[in-house]
């Protein structure tokens, strides 16, 4: 059954880069966005290889722990 | 139960001439007996296990154990409980001895899921407070296989509750003496799952093994949550969530091949050295890798366990947590065939910088290496801890001195290897020079300070900036920091011999085993208390 995966940020950061585009295939580990938090880029990444469905941030936007970043269809 | 007299006997007729000596049928007996002991719950139970992807505790044994040292304690133990009637509880469904691991004796527990949901009987709670007692007196490490419902609420002692719960002093007291494993290989409720959060070391099987407080049928009755053992206690829930598990493995096989592997790691006991193996991997092997690895480039990410693995002998870490916490890794290693903690920062999770759950990671690991005499390394990428109201409220301050704690506390040869960062009390937890650090080398990139150069604009300049035009304020931001990056290179820090070497990062793993080598002899005098005020 293909299921819907959820992208979460995991600390309050601003976007700093959006890496992939929706309707894009991404494998199992790739970036799905960059966050700029404590002076590190900090890319966040798909723990599941799919397509991204809907992408819900944009750069210089800040995130909260917690927000969602993307949700990907699994495949 | 009372012997076969009449085959006794009957030989006795055939061979008259040894009636004074007829051992025969008392050696059946005992065989027979023995026999009973080893067949567990039966033959339907033992299928049953099976079939729910879990090995008895018999074929257990044979995997953890070397072959040939199995020396057991109780194998003719029954439950001798007249509540249960005429019933017989194979070992008291808790199978006890000494076996050999590599060969060192090791001290173990085998609750036995075919006898009675490996239910702990006041027989086989006896057998294994005997085994305790083994192990802390004859200094070896005790290891626990659980495969248990729990406690024997069927049995008629439950009127004897007040005077239980020794178990758990016991094994406080055998904590930081020997080491204690335990292995979760079923699903593990109340007394079951406070042996594990004693425990040094808890690998969990995923799937069949979980500990909860309080069992399904409990939780259900007393908070009305439905919830499967999985999903409370899972191995993903303890490895993920809640850190109490150390590591998930495939099956039982794995899971008791990782019980050997872990106690490798080990000695025996805390008056001894860990043991050294033999090494083909040269302690001043250069390690190029590092160049392609970790970025120049400050901001930029990359996975320090790879940083790890290039540097210890043979790639070969033992990671501790790995799924918890991930911003800090912590991992057993060897150098020169050597014993050695390892704990990094992470930059590729949360740019590395630490939170209350690294920091509870780290402090865990800093005393479990302290212990046992396992010297530390540590690998410094660290922005710092992680500010703000949300971290606040998760006690962040109690956290951070926990790790400041164990730190400051531990007195094995402490070796420090400032890669990039290493900013405010991050640069202090991570065993800075005042930290009793016995050998610290930085690379050319490394950067330590209060903080970072762009924190630092903010707030020293932050009257400067604002007296500069708008549009001319991320130019001038920039001017600032370089300024003030200047101040924190390396060289600086050397310059005041506050880093004992700035190395070529291809030079780390023979500086750390240089760094090892002069400290080994390492002794610490502390003024005598009776033990610190724990900032958990």
């Amino acid at each position: 059954m293909p299921s819907v995966h959820e992208v979460r940020a995991e600390i309050t950061a601003s976007v700093w880069k959006v890496v992939v585009e929706e309707g894009q295939m991404i494998a199992e580990g790739d970036e799905i966005v960059i966050l700029e938090s404590m002076k590190m880029e900090i890319p966040v990444i798909t723990e599941v290889p799919g397509v991204v469905r809907e992408l819900h941030v944009e750069p210089a936007q800040t995130v909260q722990e917690g927000d969602l970043i993307a949700l990907i269809d699994e495949s | 139960m009372s012997g076969d007299r009449d085959s006794g006997e009957r030989s006795e007729q055939a061979r008259p001439e040894s009636t004074v000596h007829e051992w025969g049928p008392l050696i059946g007996e005992l065989a027979r007996r023995k026999e009973l002991a080893l067949g567990m719950g039966g033959a339907d139970r033992v299928e049953r296990q099976h079939s729910l992807g879990k090995l008895t505790v018999r074929e257990r044994l044979e995997i953890l154990v070397d072959p040939g040292t199995w020396v057991e304690y109780g194998l003719l133990a029954d439950h001798m409980d007249a509540g249960l009637g005429d019933r017989y509880l194979a070992a008291d469904g808790a199978v006890t001895g000494v076996g050999q691991i590599d060969g060192r004796l090791v001290a173990i527990a085998a609750y036995d899921f075919t006898v009675m949901a490996g239910s702990m009987g006041r027989v086989g709670e006896d057998k294994i407070k005997r085994l305790r007692a083994h192990a802390l007196d004859k200094r070896m490490p005790m290891v626990w296989l659980l495969d248990s419902a729990g406690a024997r609420i069927q049995a008629t002692s439950g009127s004897s509750f007040a005077g239980a719960g020794d178990l758990f002093r016991e094994q406080v007291a055998m904590s930081g003496v020997v080491p204690m494993v335990a292995a979760m290989l079923g699903h593990c409720a109340a007394g079951t799952a406070y042996i594990p959060g004693l425990a040094d070391f808890v690998p969990m099987v995923k799937g069949t093994s979980s500990m909860a407080l309080g069992g399904r049928h409990l939780v259900k009755a007393a908070v009305g949550e439905d919830v499967t053992e999985d999903e409370m206690g899972g191995s993903g829930v303890h490895t993920k969530i809640s850190g109490v598990a150390d590591l998930e493995v495939a099956d039982d096989r794995e899971c008791l091949e990782t019980v050997r592997r872990y106690l490798s790691f080990f000695p025996s006991h805390n008056r001894e050295a860990p043991p050294v193996r033999a090494s083909d991997d040269p302690v001043d092997r250069r390690v190029e890798e590092l160049y392609d690895i970790v970025p120049t480039a400050p901001r930029r990410a990359y996975d320090v366990r790879k940083v790890v693995t290039a540097i210890v002998d043979d790639g070969d870490v033992l990671w501790m947590k790995p799924a918890w916490a991930k911003n800090l890794v912590t991992g057993l290693a060897r150098i020169g065939g050597a014993p050695i903690g390892v704990v990094a920062n992470q930059p590729m999770v949360l740019g590395g910088a630490l939170d209350v759950n690294a920091a509870d990671k780290a402090a865990r690991f800093v005393w479990l290496c302290d212990a046992f005499n396992i010297p530390l390394v540590f690998l410094h990428d660290v922005p710092g801890f992680i500010v703000g109201s949300a971290v606040e409220k998760q006690g962040i301050i109690r956290h951070g001195a926990k790790m400041l704690f164990a730190v400051s506390e531990a007195t094995v040869p402490k070796i420090s290897v400032v890669m990039r960062k290493s900013y405010g009390a991050g640069y202090f937890v991570m065993n800075g020079l005042a930290y009793e650090a016995d050998y610290i080398v930085a690379w050319p990139t490394a950067e330590i300070a209060v903080m970072g150069p762009d924190g630092a604009v903010a707030i020293i300049h932050r009257r400067t900036l604002e007296a500069v035009p708008v549009e001319e304020q991320a130019q001038r931001r920039l001017e600032l920091a370089e300024e003030i990056r200047a101040n924190i290179d390396p060289y600086v820090a050397a310059g005041h011999a506050q880093l004992d070497d700035v190395i070529d990062p291809a030079d780390t793993r023979a500086a750390i085993a240089r760094g090892l080598e002069v400290s080994a002899a390492k002794r610490v005098e502390r003024p005598w208390r009776k033990h610190g005020v724990l900032p958990v």
